[in-house]
């Protein structure tokens, strides 16, 4: 512990932090532009889904274009959308017709528990990894076929298979929406949690199996246990700690990828959150969604790939900021 | 003046879900069993009413309402919600009759004048009283281009609209329209409080803004993506249709599993159209009752394209006599509905002086048969095909690939080549808009034939056939024919419904062998309620009939 916290210098880990946020800022706004760009490539008049099939008059759709400003020319209309974001307005949702922030606040509530407690689930992974690695035998075998199969496991699949034993077959738990109280809520999202998070438990369980492995074959632990060193204390100290790099790197890009999945499972329980929010305002071309929904996604990412960053010397003293960051 | 059914599944889009489909039809009203229907399926038109209170109601939407502003509530979601928070000047019952709403009476002095007088002593949800400056200021939001009301074209024929007295309103016509007075009945003639909707500006009828009106029920919250929640309103004006039951709370559960699974374990009490994958189960669930009852949705192929093969008639009538309907509801359905002879069903009949002129109309119609000798015989008269005729296909719902399929089928045992062309889910709707670009996209490549599930929002059929007449609202093929335009002029300004009634079946005879819309199937509109309550009614009138109200328990001991 001595030896990582002496490696982190303070000074160096935000300089560090601050080029990193400085990065996110331009990832952001490089991002906004295309994710802009893109939505007004693809083909579809958002006018036309603000007045449906029927009765759509040249007048009406004017109207609308001059509402919204759709008629401007694209830099002229993202200039306008970046100005308001700068002043803290991400625009109106032309689907809902209220605010953005509106629209995303209750949605980024419920899909960033879903995406606490999956990610909390998957710690089991790491357990089952451990153990898999420890206990050759009987029992290696077993996990490591479990986690095959439920690394091969869609969200939604699993999905089904709880719903239908747990909620429509025991009747323990809801098996749609989001619920009102804490401990209510938390019943209604333990399902979609291990329907997300069952693959990534899989998958987990397997990079810290081959890590740990890795590490246990290697002289220091040789050494230590040649020094007497109590085993449990072998495992935890120097092969675990040592294996915790290339887990922390895996975890971070599925932690940041569950904010993509979730819109199958969201879908599947019926619960209001981002990923379904996004689906639906693609498919209706709500711009003003879309593109926060955009940056949403590309700062998650960028964050937690900084969080993971800013870890690893912790675990693993021998690496350095900037070189971890290259 | 008449409503396509959209639906919206991120699922579905994704690819991974059965059913999404809301879609039914049904011909037969009352409680007649009809022998193509499966047994258990026997229709009604109303559930047994409530004889007391039922705490805590729950209630499942496809869909979360875009927002509640009437100008643009047309689908089946909002208007599930805002048909118990919001009135118009005229009401329909379960049954599509149509009756005094807040206008206590009408008048019509002359075709080109509507006269209504404003009930008083109705009080809007915040307590104040509706004057007609409330009902003019309502009505003509939906007449100028400005709020994008998806009324607008209903409203074309409206020069003004003016508080005439001091409980009066008049509207006036540029020429005479039957129709115009009857669509007060659905969301069109919505009627809200002027001061409130100035007020919220933009916010009206979102999320945030919420709407005011005057129904049985009040708008109390909308947490946007979670739920609606309505509370019955103390001061409703009528007393005997005043909510029986203290509150309800709406959930959008897009999924249909998802949707079948939350009534089969009663998180939800009940649900309007139970997605047909659910049906088997549901219809064996003991915790509650799917009944089924008729509806003015009818499934046709529309005629897209009068420039391509379909514009000889011959091969229209051709392909309608080679389809096999009663294997295509098999197959759809497992035989949940009929095959359909016109493209208007007997829901929409209505109940006054026309109906019997519809009935004996029906009578003397030819069945829809299936006869291919008779088909090839066409096929052979026409001239030859010189490019592949065009049915859309869609992953939007399943029952539109299976027509597209069973066309293709029928094209191939009489000769003729069909073709599926595949659409995006989100592209589906914009082939109803001809004055979008890729609809123009879609035609230029030959689009001859669009599935519907076309529901008339009020009980007289000319407002289905006047979209048969050119420039008709929703004459997507620009279908033309003198005839049928000279009829649908006569009719519109017809005021008696028995004449109105023997100018339409006119119409109705020149379009079942015109076939500008190929009729396909009636099939009935179901309803699931928990055995916790009853008193729903089973047809689609939900749409615009306050039916929350007459939700509550099935006995009158709490």
């Amino acid at each position: 512990m001595t030896a990582a916290a002496g490696a982190v210098r303070p000074g160096a880990a935000l300089r560090f932090a601050g080029r990193r946020l400085a990065g996110l800022a331009l990832t952001l706004w490089a991002t906004s532009f295309l994710v802009f760009g893109a939505v007004h490539l693809t083909p579809g008049d958002p006018a036309r889904y603000m007045l449906g099939p029927r009765g759509v008059t040249p007048a009406a759709v004017a109207a609308i274009h001059a509402q919204y400003h759709l008629d401007d020319p694209v830099p002229v209309q993202y200039v306008r959308w970046l100005g308001g974001v700068l002043h803290g307005d991400l625009g109106r949702s032309i689907q809902f017709r209220q605010a953005v922030s509106s629209v995303l606040g209750p949605r980024v509530a419920i899909t960033a528990q879903l995406v606490t407690l999956a990610a909390l689930l998957t710690l089991i992974g790491v357990a089952l990894g451990v153990l898999s690695a420890v206990r050759p035998g009987p029992i290696d075998t077993t996990i490591l076929v479990t986690t095959t199969v439920a690394t091969a496991m869609p969200a939604f699949v699993v999905a089904i298979l709880l719903v239908s034993v747990f909620a429509v077959q025991l009747g323990w738990l809801p098996a749609v929406g989001s619920g009102d109280g804490p401990l209510d809520r938390l019943q209604h999202l333990i399902m979609p949690a291990i329907a997300l998070a069952v693959s990534l438990i899989g998958l987990l369980a397997r990079v810290t199996r081959a890590s740990m492995l890795d590490q246990l074959g290697r002289e220091h632990v040789e050494v230590a246990r040649a020094r007497g060193i109590p085993w449990g204390r072998v495992v935890r100290r120097h092969a675990l700690r040592n294996a915790l790099g290339p887990i922390l790197t895996v975890s971070g890009t599925l932690f940041a990828g569950l904010l993509v999945t979730t819109s199958i499972v969201e879908t599947a329980f019926g619960i209001h959150g981002l990923g379904e929010l996004l689906v639906k305002s693609v498919a209706q071309k709500d711009l003003p969604v879309v593109q926060a929904l955009g940056l949403i996604t590309v700062a998650v990412f960028v964050v937690t790939n900084l969080v993971i960053d800013l870890l690893q010397p912790l675990v693993d003293p021998r690496v350095s900021l900037g070189a971890s960051a290259a | 003046m008449l409503t396509k059914r959209t639906r919206r599944s991120p699922l579905l889009m994704l690819g991974l879900a059965t059913s999404l489909a809301l879609v039914l039809a049904a011909c037969t009203s009352g409680s007649t069993k009809t022998p193509t229907q499966s047994a258990a399926d026997e229709l009604s038109v109303d559930t047994p009413a409530a004889k007391g209170p039922a705490d805590s109601i729950t209630w499942a939407l496809y869909a979360e309402p875009d927002n509640l502003d009437f100008t643009t509530t047309f689908d089946y979601p909002p208007n599930t919600v805002l048909a118990n928070v919001c009135e118009s000047l005229l009401r329909i019952d379960s049954h599509f009759g149509i009756r005094p709403g807040l206008a206590e009476k009408f008048t019509n002095p002359d075709p080109l004048t509507w006269v209504y007088t404003i009930r008083q002593g109705v009080h809007f949800h915040d307590g104040a009283l509706l004057t007609p400056e409330d009902v003019a200021y309502s009505l003509r939001r939906n007449t100028g281009p400005d709020t994008g009301s998806y009324w607008a074209g209903f409203f074309r024929n409206v020069t003004s609209i003016n508080v005439t007295g001091a409980h009066e309103v008049t509207v006036k016509l540029k020429q005479p329209d039957a129709v115009f007075n009857q669509v007060m009945a659905t969301a069109q003639g919505t009627v809200d409080s002027k001061a409130f909707m100035v007020a919220k500006g933009k916010e009206y009828g979102t999320a945030t803004g919420l709407v005011d009106c005057t129904g049985p029920f009040s708008l109390t919250s909308w947490a946007s993506g979670q739920s609606i929640e309505l509370t019955k309103f103390a001061g409703y004006w009528d007393a005997d249709h005043a909510a029986k039951s203290p509150a309800i709370k709406f959930l959008f559960i897009d999924d249909a599993s998802a949707r079948t699974n939350a009534l089969l374990t009663g998180e939800v009490d009940g649900t309007f159209g139970v997605p047909d994958a659910g049906v088997p189960t549901l219809k064996t669930a003991t915790d509650g009752t799917l009944y089924f009852g008729p509806q003015t949705a009818v499934t046709s192929l529309i005629v897209t394209n009068f420039a391509g093969p379909l514009k000889d008639r011959r091969l229209r009538q051709a392909l309608s006599l080679a389809l096999d309907r009663s294997g295509y509801l098999k197959a759809a359905f497992a035989g949940r509905g009929e095959p359909a002879s016109t493209i208007v069903s007997q829901m929409s009949w209505g109940q006054g002086p026309q109906q019997p002129v519809f009935a004996a109309a029906a009578q003397a119609l030819p069945p829809s048969a299936y006869d291919l000798a008779k088909a090839k015989a066409l096929v052979a008269e026409a001239p030859k095909q010189t490019r592949p005729i065009w049915i859309v296909s869609s992953s939007v719902d399943p029952p539109i690939e299976l027509l597209a399929l069973a066309m293709q089928a029928a094209g191939k045992a009489i000769g003729l080549d069909v073709k599926i062309r595949n659409i995006e889910p989100d592209k589906y709707t914009l082939l109803f808009d001809p004055s979008n670009d890729y609809y123009k996209e879609a035609n230029a490549d030959h689009v001859d034939l669009l599935y519907t599930d076309w529901y008339a929002d009020i009980a007289d059929p000319l407002e289905v056939y006047a979209n048969l007449a050119t420039g008709g609202a929703a004459n997507y093929g620009g279908y033309t024919n003198p005839a049928i335009d000279k009829l649908v002029a006569q009719a519109l300004a017809e005021p008696d419904p028995a004449k109105r009634a023997a100018i339409t079946v006119q119409i109705q005879a020149l379009s079942v062998t015109e076939l500008p819309w190929i009729p396909i199937s009636y099939r009935p509109n179901n309803v699931f309620l928990n055995q916790r309550i009853t008193g729903a009614p089973t047809t689609n009138a939900y749409l615009y009939y306050p039916w929350a109200a007459g939700l509550g328990a099935p006995t009158a001991t709490p």
